[in-house]
């Protein structure tokens, strides 16, 4: 199977990134939520305040995928905080396009995430998956992750801009 | 009554620490709060804060029957969405039970709202313990939808041992 390496996303690789991103989204059924775009993903990854951080997964040229490209996977995660524990590392999006699966792309990502979370003194690391995902479920409860939804009861929620917007004329208090 | 709704400065977080210990509590799950407020100071007043704090002030004229002056809080920090860009995420909000009722919820949460606007946010994201009631009905009432009912999405972490095995297979 193809060689890899793993390294920190440049401001080139946005272009695959975003490619990457969609191609999550449509395995999640949610494709046309995207509405992303690479300059914002230049902006905010690679500005003076990054709001995220990114390692991809290259093959060498001559393993190079059907349509041509050598960026074959991505993590992208941030630091979050909770005030129980400090620090944590957060995984926004972890994904290996469906022809490299298998040669252990998918394993090294996440040792390395696990490895940065330690070193940086995180005390856990954080993600959500959507529940009829039950081959990310199973991915990860074999390497030791568990479900806090199920084990504690905690749900998701969103607001959003409108609501958001909404609650910003409601900010005066006496 | 007067409240102020400001951000926190280091010197709060000694109170801080105070309430978010009384909302673990009401969690039922205050043997879970392993950090305190030397943490807390180091971690949100460098140079490069993780999380930002609001804190809800009395007068001392309206102080609480124990003595405090700081009666609510809330604690968020910015995320990001492969989908939708920056977004806030508010991991703590609270009030302390002899304010409620006042609009301090609302108002803390409503500066929370400015602050993500401001950093041209598109999004508040939160979670909620599925038995709490009053913050299910508070969240509701302001918007929020439900994205683990809705959509199915799960909390997982890698804790302790089990991140620590899973670094240590790192090549």
């Amino acid at each position: 199977m193809a060689n890899f390496i793993l390294r920190k996303a440049e401001p080139r690789d946005v272009s695959d990134i975003l490619r990457l991103i969609k191609e999550l989204a449509k395995f999640e059924e949610m494709e046309d939520q995207v509405i992303l775009t690479e300059k914002d993903l230049l902006e905010d990854g690679f500005g003076d305040h990054p709001f995220y951080h990114c390692i991809v997964a290259e093959v060498p040229k001559q393993h190079q995928s059907a349509d041509g490209h050598v960026i074959v996977g991505f993590a992208m995660y941030y630091f979050t905080y909770d005030p129980w524990i400090g620090k944590l590392l957060y995984l926004e999006d972890f994904y290996v396009m469906k022809e490299y699966r298998g040669s252990g792309i998918g394993s090294e990502i996440l040792k390395k995430l696990s490895e940065t979370a330690v070193r940086t003194r995180c005390s856990s690391m954080h993600f959500i998956v959507v529940e009829w995902n039950k081959t990310a479920i199973d991915f990860y409860k074999r390497r030791g992750a568990s479900d806090l939804s199920l084990e504690e009861g905690w749900r998701l929620f969103k607001i959003d801009k409108q609501n958001l917007l909404k609650m910003t004329s409601e900010e005066r208090t006496g | 009554m007067k409240i102020t709704i400001r951000p926190a400065k280091p010197e709060d977080c000694k109170d801080i620490e105070r309430m978010i210990m009384e909302l673990a509590v009401y969690e039922k799950m205050p043997d879970q709060v392993k950090i305190s407020h030397k943490e807390l100071e180091r971690d949100g007043f460098g140079p490069n804060p993780f999380y930002q704090c609001l804190v809800a002030e009395v007068p001392e004229e309206h102080m609480s029957k124990d003595g405090q002056t700081k009666v609510g809080y809330a604690l968020f920090f910015y995320t990001y969405s492969t989908w939708k860009g920056r977004t806030v995420y508010m991991e703590d909000l609270y009030v302390m039970p002899e304010y409620r009722g006042k609009g301090i919820g609302k108002a803390l949460m409503a500066t929370v709202a400015k602050v993500a606007k401001e950093k041209h946010c598109v999004r508040l994201q939160l979670s909620v313990l599925d038995w709490n009631k009053p913050s299910l009905d508070f969240y509701l009432a302001k918007g929020a939808e439900d994205l683990t009912a809705k959509e199915g999405w799960h909390f997982l972490r890698f804790h302790g041992i089990a991140l620590d095995n899973l670094a240590q297979e790192a090549p």
